[in-house]
């Protein structure tokens, strides 16, 4: 079976790039929202060009946002099949709502697109505004999806069954008994769990795996996540925005990009003061009390230890200590000498799994018919659609040495993980500062204008200023989600659905797909399109037209 | 069959065929945009850079959209039919790659070729523009080999019986070669019929004459390809054959008729532009070259019901491959549906706006 790890990275790869573009798609709709608003009220065509000049760059920018969220679409599907088994349930409801979010997203996106200054700018507005609520439902799908890998919500104690340190998940939707049978069958075969669900009439033979769709929608985890990631996300989006409208004041010195600039650091400043003290608080609370290794690495807890000023961050208790793997090591030992086969028993499971699918009404003998290319058999005769897994081979193994096993692998990100939590900290704390300066600095307040305009002094002269403290903005938004999304998705490690599923249970089984000549294509070709792609935003957005004189010529325009 | 399987089906069916209808319109108008674009680049002709703009915002206001339902197929796939979805993955894994490629690189090249017309050198555009229109057959190039399995599981079969990824060898299926050169000449038709509809709206008929050649140079090559892809369904897809034949025989009559129609308004079309006139039917071709696009995807999907693979003389029903992991909830897909339709209608709106009532100027707004 190929080994996961090579395929890790080049996922991140695309995800990473989608979240580039994600980000932009959240924030542009802001800034454009902004520039019409000032339009409308005021009726200079500054404002109406700016949105016009942003809604360009939001359309080249959401065709890389789709094809890049098709690579990952794919890439799931594709080089982590084990994922559809998640798809046909737990994910099955948000995905069907993220349906309504995409497809009405791009229709409302190109209604807006058509009619921008063919139509009065509320009517511009109220599309935009609709076309950006199905962009930010869509988010709310998919971070609920996401957040599902980082706390399964609805599998109640199944996790809490293997590593005694974890919580439960919400109310117990699952049938346990099969759930764990897949699990087993996949740790006792060591093949991915795609080659079960795979197999013709193995879902039917199977059956309802989880009692409640929507069970994934009440996480809290979710719900936390999702104001979380949006609104870094639209953080991202504005500062990119702001720092471009900027560099041209930098650049030019003309007021006209100054008076962009201005609104749109207002409302950084007010979404910033949401999300950095009040929701990422609450995001921390989420990961103190349902990951629980990921706040051990974060903080780089080997040992468990006392800081009353982390611990009242986290539990609102300062007296209370930061749990560290010592600590999660002795959970893991309160299995005592229980095996796997202790488990079997007490699930009431067979020590043979046997799937039968084949005994559905699956009648292989078309395929077995199927003629086949030279250098084959004339035909073939289907293996079978059945599957056996013997379970006695796992029996013996020690849940402790399982749990243990695991802390340890979880335990070699600390590194890592807690170097990309503090430096996350540092530079959201710069973006801060930087938002507060220049809301400051534009916004007149006793005392607090004063002193963010002695400050902004310290770069020079008002071009450089604004450019440099909008240049910190996207420094404080984009490093710090760069490194939290790294400290959310490696920081679950050694899962990829906390404490359920190894990525090599999710991986594909297709041996090529680790092939370092397939793998250095489909780096190129990721690579490629999307720095083909920034560049291309570049060029829209900095580039004046020089090259029309034949189009007006043909349509008989001077 | 129980209801959520049969809406799966129907919805994906759904799902097939609106995006059928959407990539063969800008498959097409793409190639005949890139050709227009470079032409007016190497001959420096005004009318030709015009005419590529015209045709090109039938790309730029549909694709997108048209990637939506893309991307409702393969959640369809997952959703209601787990099985199949992991099964064509574990197999079929290159075609797909190529697929995928094709789209990474097809989309934004749509996009840039849009917003950088007249902001980056003409030659360099003309550039964007080729490489915009030839990736966009590489996405029928991955995908067909899938429905090529789907109708003779060569590759699949080799899968299942041995446990070894077949590589390559959804590309010796015979079937994906006639349906592959079915599509393409059939994508490119429509491109053509689309553009000429267009150009009649606008009285263009420099522009009728170029879109009316393109479809009709193709729609005739359909009269070898057509055959031929109906001749090796017979050879190795039996069932589908005989379905086509016999219980969809009305529609597949229907289709002929059509395509028929096509031939001789095309032929009356292409005389009247030659002779410098545009022909009253002309702005009916499109539609009707859509409708026979139409009618050709629901024999070859829609036929295989109530199997959804085929193999020689043996149908796996659509159940073997379904989710029965949850209770599927009805009102969630019924709701989502809904509101599926309401994105159809709003998009409509938006392209009756770009296209009929030229919304989108030709000339980019530069003050």
């Amino acid at each position: 079976m190929p080994d996961p790890n090579p395929l890790i990275p080049l996922s991140a790869l695309g995800v990473y790039f989608h979240g580039v573009y994600v980000s932009l798609t959240f924030g542009l709709p802001v800034a454009i929202g902004v520039m019409l608003w000032k339009y409308w009220k005021t009726g200079d065509k500054d404002y109406y060009k700016a949105a016009r000049l942003m809604t360009a760059v939001l359309a080249v920018n959401f065709a890389l946002g789709a094809i890049n969220g098709t690579l990952v679409e794919f890439g799931l599907v594709q080089v982590w099949p084990g994922v559809n088994l998640a798809i046909a349930t737990f994910a099955f409801a948000p995905l069907a709502l993220e349906l309504i979010a995409f497809s009405n997203e791009i229709a409302f996106l190109i209604l807006f697109i058509v009619t921008l200054g063919r139509v009065k700018p509320p009517v511009s507005l109220a599309i935009l505004t609709v076309y950006a609520g199905f962009a930010y439902f869509s988010g709310v799908l998919i971070t609920a999806v996401n957040s599902w890998m980082q706390a399964p919500w609805g599998v109640g104690p199944v996790a809490q069954v293997l590593y005694p340190f974890m919580p439960e998940y919400g109310p117990n939707a699952v049938d346990v008994q099969k759930l764990v049978a897949l699990k087993l069958a996949a740790v006792a075969t060591g093949q991915p769990i795609s080659l079960i669900i795979e197999r013709p009439g193995v879902a039917q033979e199977i059956g309802i795996v989880l009692k409640d769709p929507f069970v994934i929608l009440y996480s809290p985890y979710a719900l936390v996540s999702i104001f979380h990631n949006i609104i870094a996300a639209t953080l991202i989006g504005l500062a990119i925005t702001i720092a471009g409208w900027a560099l041209r004041y930098f650049k030019t010195g003309d007021q006209k990009y100054l008076k962009i600039v201005k609104p749109l650091a207002g409302v950084f400043a007010v979404i910033f003061v949401i999300q950095a003290p009040i929701v990422a608080h609450f995001m921390g609370e989420m990961v103190v009390k349902y990951n629980p290794t990921k706040f051990a690495l974060m903080e780089g807890a080997k040992e468990t230890y006392y800081n009353p000023i982390k611990a009242l961050v986290a539990y609102g208790d300062p007296n209370k200590p930061i749990v560290g793997f010592d600590q999660l090591r002795e959970a893991c030992l309160s299995h005592g000498n229980k095996t796997i086969g202790d488990l079997i028993k007490a699930l009431d499971l067979p020590d043979t799994l046997t799937l039968q699918a084949a005994g559905l009404t699956v009648d292989s003998s078309g395929i077995a018919s199927v003629k086949l290319a030279d250098g084959h058999p004339d035909t073939l005769t289907l293996r079978g659609t059945g599957l056996t897994v013997d379970l006695s081979s796992i029996a013996s193994v020690r849940l402790a040495d399982l749990c243990l096993q695991d802390l340890q692998k979880a335990e070699a990100y600390m590194p890592l993980i807690n170097t990309a939590y503090y430096t996350k900290v540092t530079f959201a704390i710069i973006g801060g500062l930087a938002a507060a300066v220049l809301f400051f600095y534009f916004y007149r307040a006793p005392g607090l204008s004063a002193l963010a305009t002695a400050i902004a002094r310290f770069f020079g002269d008002e071009r450089r200023r604004v450019f440099i403290l909008a240049l910190l903005l996207v420094l404080g938004t984009v490093i710090p989600a760069v490194m939290g999304w790294y400290v959310r998705e490696a920081g679950r490690k050694p899962w990829t659905v906390y404490g359920l599923c190894y990525p090599s249970e999710l991986v594909t089984p297709v041996p090529y797909s680790t092939d370092p000549g397939f793998l250095a294509f489909a780096y190129f070709v990721i690579l490629a399109v999307n720095f083909g792609g920034f560049f291309a935003l570049y060029i829209v957005a900095t580039r004046e037209y020089k090259f029309l004189e034949l189009l007006k010529k043909g349509a008989g325009v001077r | 069959m129980n209801d959520a399987v049969f809406i799966g089906f129907v919805g994906l069916g759904l799902s097939v065929v609106l995006h059928v209808i959407f990539v063969s319109m800008t498959l097409g108008t793409g190639l005949l945009a890139a050709w227009y674009r470079w032409r007016a680049y190497r001959q420096n002709d005004p009318w030709a850079e015009l005419f590529a703009r015209k045709v090109f915002k039938v790309l730029i206001v549909s694709e997108l959209f048209s990637g939506v339902w893309g991307t409702i197929i393969t959640v369809f796939l997952a959703g209601f039919f787990t099985a199949l979805l992991t099964l064509a993955t574990n197999t079929l894994f290159i075609p797909i790659a190529i697929a995928i490629v094709a789209i990474m690189i097809r989309i934004p090249a749509i996009a840039i070729s849009w917003y950088t017309w007249g902001k980056i050198h003409p030659r360099t555009h003309s550039l964007v523009m080729w490489i915009m229109a030839l990736s966009g057959f590489g996405v029928p190039f991955g995908f067909r080999a899938i429905f090529a399995e789907i109708n003779n599981p060569m590759a699949v079969g080799y899968y299942l019986q041995t446990g070894l990824n077949p590589g390559w060898m959804p590309y010796a299926n015979p079937l994906f070669w006639t349906l592959y050169l079915h599509t393409v000449a059939a994508v490119i038709s429509v491109g053509g019929f689309v553009a000429a509809s267009l150009t009649a709206l606008e009285k263009d008929v420099r522009g009728v004459k170029s879109g009316l050649t393109l479809g009709y140079v193709f729609l005739i090559s359909q009269l070898a390809f057509g055959p031929l892809y109906w001749y090796s369904l017979d050879l190795y897809s039996p069932m589908l054959f005989n379905a086509v034949n016999t219980t969809y025989g009305p529609l597949f009559g229907i289709k002929l008729v059509a395509v028929a129609a096509l031939l001789v308004l095309g032929y009356m079309a292409l005389k009247s532009a030659k002779a410098g006139a545009i022909h009253p039917a002309t702005k009916w071709l499109a539609p009707l070259a859509l409708f026979t696009v139409v009618a050709g995807e629901v024999l070859n999907d829609g036929a295989r019901y109530p199997n959804m693979v085929l193999a020689g003389d043996t149908g796996l029903p659509v159940a073997l491959f379904a989710n029965f992991y949850i209770e599927i909830p009805m009102p969630a897909v019924y709701v989502t549906l809904a509101f599926l339709i309401l994105s159809l209608v709003v998009f409509t709106t938006a392209a009756f706006y770009a296209l009929y009532r030229r919304f989108i100027a030709e000339v980019p707004e530069t003050e």
